[in-house]
């Protein structure tokens, strides 16, 4: 996601983490654990103790959102990833350009259903820094990974 | 009123990632649809400078937002 990120910087795309759960405090201090132990190198914004945008969004562990310039959602996934965040963001960073060229677009609903790659190793090494317990609920939790 | 919020940050904020605690809040079914307005939230940036997630969609033409948590 971060090379995502910095790969479509240039074309007036921009992308984020925003972190939820826990304490204020710890919410801080696990927002710049993410971006010095985990090296997210996008902006890290926090969401309220209450967690009220995250619930609002549907309270998904790793959800992926994205939202034109107007606030207007344009895609949604229950799970991040960076395949299918890519695939469509080179889809709306063209509708600029089109719209340029004279292009008249509408909208329209697409309804898809997309594969994640399940490779957890990268995941769960991160994890592991959280400790043993972190590691096993998880593993309990998403045991198809 | 004071309770509820009590009970409410206890419950959001579990201190175990087991599915009786995170099942309850998972709804992303019932989230906003896309092709309408998102709804708008005051967020905080990592110096605890507060902002708002419109803030941060308008600055770009497309914004891509990944929830998450490291804890």
């Amino acid at each position: 996601m971060n090379a995502i990120a910095d790969q479509y910087a240039g074309q007036n795309i921009g992308s984020i983490f925003l972190y939820t759960l826990t304490s204020m405090e710890q919410k801080f201090r696990h927002a710049y654990d993410l971006r010095d132990v985990l090296g997210v190198t996008r902006p890290i914004l926090v969401d309220a103790l209450d967690g009220a945008c995250h619930r609002a969004y549907g309270s998904m562990p790793n959800m992926t959102w994205i939202f034109a310039r107007s606030g207007l959602i344009v895609y949604k996934s229950d799970w991040t990833d960076a395949y299918s965040v890519e695939n469509a963001i080179q889809y709306f960073a063209q509708i600029p350009q089109r719209r340029k060229a004279g292009e008249r677009l509408a909208p329209f609903h697409v309804e898809r259903l997309d594969y994640r790659n399940q490779e957890r190793g990268q995941f769960y090494k991160a994890l592991e820094r959280n400790g043993p317990k972190a590691v096993e609920e998880f593993r309990k939790a998403f045991p198809m990974g | 009123m004071k309770k509820y919020m009590n009970d409410l940050l206890t419950r959001y904020n579990y201190d175990s990632f087991i599915p009786e605690k995170f099942e309850p809040w998972m709804n992303f079914a019932s989230s906003p649809k896309t092709g309408t307005l998102a709804p708008d939230f005051p967020l905080w940036e990592l110096d605890q400078a507060p902002t708002r997630l419109s803030e941060i969609w308008s600055q770009h033409d497309f914004t891509i937002v990944e929830f998450g948590s490291f804890t």
